[in-house]
């Protein structure tokens, strides 16, 4: 409808948005599927009105108004029913008569966005399209200097370490004494972070499973995925897959008791506990399931009742200090598994990371470390953590690497870094960057959704409305009418081809390098970028 | 040494104790067979390329023995009629690139052996090492490039070969559980490996295990013997021609390739997930629903909105902002119907003086609150339809059966009051003190806004509906008291009678305005030229109005404020060239006019004080509670004495349709007590402005010029008008009309087809169609 009454500052007009709609009167056949499919409902059937003016000059009377009217799309205006740019209107057309596109200028949307003083939230991921990650180039081509292997020939053993590995010296003494030594798991360096049952929606969750479960049992890939923080479905705590399994414990220790309970009757040992202190996205921010996606189902597995909002705290309640916090969490977690699982805790991306890093090398049951880095997605969390808050993921690893290595402990306790890896697709090169860089292996989450479910979202802002239940694509929702979307089978499908891909990326990658037995953890000497200040950083060859 | 072989031209590698250069030796080997020689002898010392490149002889053939120990690459780039045969052992890459060559190896060769060979055969008469027969290739213009090996082969045998034919007798290998070496056939594309012996596995990506047909076979056994002829093993035919002990191994197609023979996701599902984790999958225990893939697009039950038929659930903004509450969409929708009559007879039920007040007197507050105003469009015009009323039919009067009523003041609040109850039933005697009935509209409202015989006619159906009416009854504190007693219930409608005065010198100067419209409109007063109407007020403008009537010529209205006077009142008194003062304070009222607190002197010959009324309580016992001059009372009217009622200017000063609407809401209270049922006034809330569609209605369009246009006009906001536009612009065809038994009708949609577009929403003129979350699944 047209404003006809006093404005208000917060009411915009369509060229105040951040995304359009471009409509076609010629080819739309008004089938009424992309009002139906929208999923923040920004379009409507509009009426028009369409006035025929006649004036012939010479005939007074004959003049005439003619009032016609026309129907056709009509984009909304209101903050609230804002065109996120999905484009599922698009799909959905049958004839093409319409698609969203992006303003020129810079929205004044986003200047209404706190109405009633509170500020935006959001999902996805941080509203910056660059990455230095993609900047690194791998300069360090053995030809004739070192034996060149072929990434389709040769046979390639991508593995890594999660768990503490000892020194040999100790560990040949503690296997005379039949003392203890820590569990290690050998694992595809290629991790799916943390998103939890509940974020994701049941279809998609199960499609992951069902993927990573295909890859370690039909392909022999020992690929991994966290559980984030939201429980386990019982089942799966109870059959053999929980092995593929890396358990996530965070501050809201949210299905944890239904965990526990499940311990006696576990076939498997999890791969891993992941105690998470922070996340990349929204460092120090906690999170918040809101009480609309808590249905039976969640509930359920998160061990609470039914439509109650789920709050998770920025910080672990019962912990005061570094020393304090991480040793009391890890003794409690191995403990719950007789010693025999692995436990590491995951950081955001800081600027004190060394301090956690330090603190770990002296604490012999810590398995890992895990730093999420400044472009790591949500499903829900403030527009500034999201866009402003954080450490870049490259400078972060390297520096608890090269610290490493100045302990001499580079090869005891793996770092695994998280955050924008594949941000523009190039999964295999960042992944490869920053393991050269110096971590053990990294965890995906955004690249997954995008490759495996087709989610839209971007760092133009596209999208990401994760947290309102209405993800177009059914990835982060938990109404069946929309989650139903997904068909689990086909995520697996996908998830398949991309680690397929991945695998054989990587193996294009490192051959060149002459490696084909480890990965090149640290070998930076093969890492160069056009940035000298970069280089200067991270310690790489500044190529130009 | 010296030479070995008969005839033969004998090139030595060894040439006074120093070794012969490979470029040296390979020059002697050409210039030979350019001198003629066919049949050549090569005393080897490790030397590069024997053999090959021996296009000199044209299509000649050559015989090269070699002896001694050949260098790598024996007879690479070979030609068709080169004939080679190594009497030892052989080093590497025997047959690179070899495009046509014979060549026999007596002993066993080492790596690399046909490597990128094109054509040509090589027979090996012992083992070979790695990577043999990789890279080979097969060019159509030519035969198949062959490869025989009486032993074994060494790991990575055949990786990229595109062409040609091994074939691995597997006799004496070097490890016998294994005649293949380890990861055979890699990347491998094209040819064929015959292979008789135990191997191991070879790449299933690349290559695939096939049954040896007839025609094969009889090439392998021919071929075979061939072979052993060149190196001289006839004896082991056979023992090596047993059909079952060979294998027959061939590159997959491209688009054997592709299907990799991995298992499908869905097959993985079935066999190995549910298998594991139970029926259902996952979740399988926790879900009782559906989760099976669905289009994006939906229907029924799984729709995310619905649209919901709310017919008559919202009031229209007319209805609504009626204080008498008259539903005036509903009466032009009758006009529509062709139903003028009952459109009339209608806003009876609501008000007794449909015509009186809502054709002339009301500021029409409907009107103010008509949604066509919202898109700077006329509001339609209910005054047509009020002056269209006369003629309205008074409902049937039913028997007495409910309770005796008194209601004291004859205006249009207790004759609205009245007009209910006796519609309901109940016995209603109406006390007036003056000698007709109508109160302030019979008294003092001026001619010139309401026709006596406009009025009259309202009053006589009102009369022959209320038939108890005592006029010049004057109450006093005894007789009401008495009423109280006798009645059940008593409605007090006395309405604001006594001036407000200002306590200023010459106070005794001024008339009221009440006062002065009486007389003006009994003709009873002269107010001379100028007059001053202190309080410009909606009831100061019927006295300028009235003043000017009667001949006054310079009307000054003022007020201590921006005067509250609005409608009609207000642009009449503007018409006649009443001037409006403020902020104006009057210090006193003088002979000559009203001296303002500058001193001023605004020049009078009359003087009208019209600062508003207050209503005359003495009469009223102490048990009814007062607050600030007025009668206090309850959200039905009802004072501190439950038996008593008041309503109108009694209880706040308002419009004359504030009291009728509070007479009916009084009567309804009244009603439901004495039928022991709880009070409840019933009111639709109004329907949101937005929800309505203008573009059907035409912008330009300002005077209605008659009922039927304005019905037309008429948005029906939340009523539907029945147009069937929804029904026409639904895409799914979900949507028909159903008539109903009482010659109603109701939309209905077909879930089944309906998609949840909200099209039926968005483009209703009345805002009928409401498009609403569908209730959650789980």
């Amino acid at each position: 409808m047209f404003s006809n009454g006093p404005i208000t500052p917060s009411q915009l007009s369509l060229k105040d948005l951040p995304w359009l709609i471009y409509w076609d009167k010629e080819k739309c056949q008004l089938c009424g599927r992309c009002v139906a499919a929208c999923p923040v409902r920004a379009i409507e059937l509009g009426t028009f009105r369409k006035r025929i003016v006649e004036t012939p000059i010479n005939n007074k009377k004959a003049h005439s108004n003619v009032y016609k009217v026309f129907y056709g799309i009509k984009q909304k205006a209101d903050p609230a029913h804002a065109c996120i740019g999905c484009g599922l209107c698009s799909k959905v057309c049958p004839n093409d008569a319409i698609i969203p596109y992006h303003n020129e200028e810079v929205d004044k949307l986003r200047f209404h966005i706190n109405l009633g003083g509170q500020p935006r939230r959001r999902g996805g991921r941080r509203n910056d399209p660059g990455t230095l990650l993609d900047r690194i180039k791998f300069i360090r081509i053995s030809m004739l200097t070192d034996p060149a292997l072929d990434a389709g020939r040769h046979e390639f053993e991508l593995r890594t370490l999660l768990g503490r590995v000892l020194p040999p010296e100790e560990n040949l003494r503690l296997y005379k004494e039949e003392g203890w030594t820590p569990p290690v798991r050998e694992i595809y360096p290629l991790v799916i972070g943390g998103m939890s049952f509940g974020a994701l929606s049941p279809n998609m969750w199960e499609g992951l499973v069902m993927g990573v479960t295909y890859l370690n049992e039909e392909l022999g890939m020992p690929v991994r995925m966290c559980t984030g923080e939201g429980g386990c479905p019982p089942r799966l705590l109870r059959s053999r897959f929980l092995k593929y399994i890396i358990l996530q414990i965070a501050s809201g220790y949210f299905g944890w008791d239904e965990i526990i309970h499940a311990i006696p009757e576990m076939k498997e040992d999890p791969c891993a506990i992941e105690i998470k202190y922070g996340q990349g996205a929204k460092p120090g921010d906690g999170g918040l399931l809101m009480w609309y996606k808590v249905n039976k189902l969640i509930a359920a597995i998160r061990g609470v009742p039914p439509r109650v909002n789920l709050p998770s705290p920025p910080t672990h309640q019962t912990k005061y200090s570094i020393e304090e916090s991480v040793a009391k969490m890890i003794q409690s977690m191995y403990m719950a598994w007789g010693f025999r699982v692995p436990v590491y805790p995951k950081i955001s991306g800081t600027s004190t990371a060394l301090a956690v890093l330090n603190n770990l090398t002296r604490n012999p049951y810590a398995a890992a470390l895990s730093i999420d880095g400044e472009d790591g997605g949500t499903g829900a969390a403030y527009n500034v953590s999201m866009d402003h808050m954080g450490h870049p993921i490259a400078s972060n690893v390297r520096d608890c690497y090269l610290n490493l290595v100045k302990l001499g402990k580079q090869n005891e306790i793996p770092i695994f870094g998280a955050g924008g890896i594949g941000k523009r697709g190039n999964l295999a090169a960042n992944a490869a960057a920053l393991i050269m860089l110096g971590a053990s292996g990294v965890q995906v989450g955004k690249y997954i959704m995008q490759a495996a479910a087709g989610c839209v979202g971007s760092e133009s802002d596209r999208c990401n409305i994760c947290n309102i239940g209405q993800c177009p694509k059914g990835i982060t929702s938990q109404d069946p009418r929309i989650y139903r979307r997904l068909d689990p089978e086909k995520v697996a499908e996908r998830l398949v081809d991309v680690f397929m891909a991945f695998d054989t990326e990587l193996k294009k990658i490192v051959a060149p390098l002459g490696r084909s037995t480890s990965l090149p953890i640290g070998m930076s000497d093969a890492l160069g970028i056009d940035d000298y200040h970069a280089a200067e950083r991270l310690k790489i060859k500044y190529v130009v | 040494m010296g030479q070995k072989i008969r005839d033969a031209y004998y090139i030595p590698g060894m040439e006074n104790g120093k070794r012969v250069d490979s470029r040296i030796l390979e020059e002697r080997i050409q210039r030979a067979v350019e001198q003629g020689y066919r049949k050549i002898e090569v005393e080897a010392y490790g030397q590069h390329g024997i053999g090959g490149r021996l296009w000199k002889a044209g299509n000649e053939e050559v015989l090269i023995y070699i002896t001694g120990a050949p260098g790598q690459r024996v007879g690479s780039m070979g030609f068709p009629n080169t004939k080679i045969e190594i009497l030892g052992n052989s080093s590497d890459d025997v047959g690179w690139l070899n495009a046509g060559a014979e060549i026999v190896v007596h002993g066993h060769a080492s790596n690399g052996i046909a490597n990128a060979m094109a054509q040509g055969k090589i027979y090996i008469a012992g083992n070979i090492g790695a990577r043999g027969m990789t890279m080979t290739k097969f060019n159509p213009r030519f035969s198949h490039p062959e490869l025989w090996v009486l032993g074994s082969v060494g790991d990575y045998f055949a990786e990229f070969m595109a062409g040609g034919i091994a074939v691995i007798c597997g006799y004496n290998p070097q490890n016998p559980e294994n005649v293949l070496g380890y990861r055979p056939c890699v990347g491998m594309v094209g040819g064929k490996i015959f292979v008789r012996g135990k191997h191991g596995p070879f790449s299933e990506k690349d290559a695939k295990r096939v049954q040896i047909s007839e025609e094969e076979w009889e090439w392998l056994t021919n071929n075979l013997k061939v072979f052993l002829q060149r190196i001289n093993r006839e004896e082991l035919f056979e023992e090596l021609s047993r059909y079952e002990d060979w294998d027959l191994i061939v590159s997959k197609t491209p688009y054997e390739k592709r299907a990799q023979g991995l298992k499908s996701m869905s097959e993985f599902y079935e066999k190995i997930w549910c298998k594991e984790l139970g029926k259902g999958g996952l979740i399988g225990d926790l879900v009782d629903y559906d989760r099976s893939p669905i289009p994006i697009i939906t229907t029924g039950e799984l729709r995310r909105y619905i649209p919901v038929w709310e017919n008559k659930k919202y009031a229209a903004p007319c209805e609504s902002a009626c204080p008498a509450g008259i539903p005036v969409q509903e009466r032009w929708a009758l006009i529509r119907d062709g139903r003028l009559d009952e459109a009339v007879d209608i806003a009876l039920v609501f008000t007794p003086f449909p015509t009186t007040v809502c054709g002339y007197l009301c500021p029409n507050l409907c009107m103010q609150n008509c949604t066509k105003l919202k898109y700077n469009m006329s509001p339609v015009d209910v005054t047509l339809l009020g002056k269209a009323s006369t003629e309205a039919n008074p409902p049937k009067i039913p028997e007495i059966t409910g309770k005796k009523v008194a209601v004291i003041g004859g205006g249009p609040g207790g004759i609205s009051a009245a007009w209910q109850l006796r519609l309901m039933g109940h016995d209603v005697v109406v006390f007036d003190r003056e000698e007709k009935l109508g109160g302030k509209i019979q008294k003092y409202i001026p001619k010139s806004r309401i026709p006596e015989d406009v009025l009259n006619k309202d009053l006589e159906r009102i009369r022959k509906v209320i038939s108890h009416v005592q006029l010049k009854q004057d109450i006093d504190k005894d007789k009401f008291k008495e009423l109280v007693a006798e009645y059940d219930f008593v409605i007090l409608a006395i309405g604001a009678q006594r001036p407000r005065l200002l306590p200023v010198e010459g106070k005794e100067m001024l008339i009221s305005a009440l006062d002065f419209l009486g007389k003006s409109k009994r003709d009873e007063i002269k107010p001379g030229d100028r007059v001053v109407v202190i309080g410009a007020g909606n009831v100061g403008c019927d006295v300028a109005t009235e003043a000017h009537r009667l001949g006054a010529k310079e009307i000054t209205l003022i007020d201590i404020q921006e005067p509250a006077s609005f409608g009609k009142e207000r642009q009449e008194a503007e018409k006649i060239g009443a001037k409006f003062m403020w902020p104006v304070f009057t210090k006193k009222i003088t002979k000559d006019g009203v001296i303002t607190d500058s001193g001023e002197l605004i020049p009078a010959d009359t003087v009208v004080i019209s600062i508003g009324d207050v209503p005359e309580l003495e009469f009223l016992g102490e048990d009814i509670e007062i607050e600030k001059g007025f009668v206090k009372v309850n959200e039905y009217y009802q004072t501190s004495n439950p038996k008593v009622f008041a309503i109108g200017d009694v209880v706040k000063l308002g419009l004359i349709t504030d009291a009728i609407g509070a007479g009916r809401i009084a009567a309804t209270a009244i009603d439901e007590i004495s039928k022991g049922l709880e009070v409840t006034i019933p009111k639709r809330p109004e329907i949101d402005k937005q929800r309505m569609n203008p573009f059907f209605f035409n912008p330009r369009l300002v005077r209605y010029q008659d009922v039927s246009e304005c019905a037309s006009e008429c948005m029906s906001c939340g009523r539907c008008r029945d147009c069937g536009i929804c029904i026409t612009l639904c895409p799914q065809a979900a949507i028909s009309r159903v008539s109903l038994a009482n010659g109603e009708f109701e939309l209905v949609v077909d879930g089944d087809r309906c998609i949840g577009c909200g099209f039926c929403a968005d483009v209703c003129p009345c805002g009928i169609w409401n498009l609403v979350p569908n209730d959650p699944v789980c």
